[in-house]
């Protein structure tokens, strides 16, 4: 486009100052090299955080005294290894998804909604069931160790607890899909316009 | 829109795309970058892992499309990747170009007279778009025809014309002709 046909606008935007970057293909290679690195190390640290966090229960696990007890925090160790391997896999957006140079902009961008939208359409297969079997456990095993009407009532208000702290992260992830549902809907409209 | 030609053939290296690409779309690119990122360093890596996106891209370039249509894809679904990925920790909802338009543009004509301030809301108004809509505007801005538009981003003919329309008239309404010089 000449500089005359430019309206005021494009002029601005294209005569603006650039700080653009060169690399040689030996320097582009370290750098993707070192980037690969940087998501592994990421990837990683994620893995660990998610460890540190089974340790106590392991600990549990490990020094329990009865059948019960060890089922109950082995249960909860797999829900949670389950639950990160899944969260890793489904929930975050990736570096370098597939199709970025085959698919168009449109494309993209409503296959990573729709990434996004099936991880929270379906978080209670994933992020909230996993944990269920533990809880059961837990909840069966304290019952009958502790036998007793107080003790019941206390198991019962802190299930309910539990019950509650899960019905809002599925009713925050069925809000969050929706909102992912509309965008995607623009999108397909957009594509194929009526 | 730059003027330099590209001179490599669908026959060239990866490497040879990708120098050809940096030295004809390499300014384009940092353009890009600052319309979808605000800080400086964030801003860096984006462009960086644009360029690392573009390289390996190359190997799998088969010339069904042109050179541009191929980097700008590339580059508009690397920024792409990266605003989603940024969403959450952002407070600013992300808006439509429809939307754009009836928010308050806070136009004051002795700032706007000043080129640098204008460049500055230019690209705060482009930063606010989605994704899409921003890919439409940057297209246009970066004086890319509505046909190559629609290639690059996968929106119906049509549809990319009224888009353009949208945001001829909110850059006329909020850049009016001599605000800018």
């Amino acid at each position: 486009m000449t500089n005359e046909l430019r309206n005021p606008a494009q002029k601005l935007w294209q005569d603006q100052p650039v700080e653009g970057i060169t690399m040689s293909a030996e320097v582009i290679r370290k750098r993707a090299a070192k980037f690969e690195r940087k998501i592994r190390w990421r990837n990683v640290r994620e893995y660990v955080a998610a460890l540190v966090a089974a340790v106590p229960l392991g600990y549990f696990l490990v020094t329990a005294r009865d059948v019960f007890a060890r089922v109950t925090f082995g249960l909860l160790i797999a829900g949670l290894a389950w639950m990160v391997v899944q969260l890793h896999r489904k929930g975050s957006v990736r570096s370098m998804p597939a199709g970025v140079s085959t698919l168009t902009g449109l494309q993209f961008y409503r296959t990573e909604l729709e990434r996004q939208r099936e991880a929270v359409n379906t978080v209670w297969s994933w992020y909230l069931a996993p944990l269920i079997p533990g809880l059961l456990v837990y909840t069966v095993w304290s019952a009958i160790r502790s036998p007793r009407p107080a003790a019941w009532l206390g198991l019962a208000l802190l299930d309910a607890v539990i019950v509650g702290m899960f019905y809002v992260v599925w009713k925050m992830n069925l809000r969050a899909a929706r909102c992912l549902e509309r965008m995607i809907d623009e999108l397909r409209a957009a594509e194929n316009p009526r | 829109m730059s003027t330099v030609r590209a001179t490599v053939t669908v026959d060239s290296t990866p490497d040879e795309l990708y120098h050809d690409a940096v030295r004809v779309y390499g300014d384009a690119l940092g353009r890009l970058a600052r319309a979808y990122e605000a800080d400086t360093d964030l801003r860096r890596d984006l462009l960086q892992e644009i360029h690392i996106a573009l390289w390996r891209s190359f190997s799998t370039f088969d010339g069904r499309c042109s050179l541009r249509t191929w980097i700008y894809r590339v580059a508009h679904n690397v920024a792409a990747s990266h605003v989603l990925r940024q969403r959450r920790s952002r407070s600013q909802a992300m808006v439509g170009l429809e939307e754009l338009e009836n928010l308050p543009d806070g136009n004051n004509s002795q700032q706007t007279a000043d080129r640098s301030h204008a460049l500055d809301r230019l690209v705060s108004m482009i930063q606010r778009l989605k994704p899409l809509d921003r890919h439409v505007i940057l297209s246009y801005l970066e004086g890319h025809e509505a046909a190559a538009i629609s290639e690059i981003t996968g929106l119906s003919p049509g549809y990319v014309a009224v888009k353009i329309h949208r945001i001829k008239s909110l850059l006329a309404c909020q850049f009016q002709q001599g605000e800018i010089r």
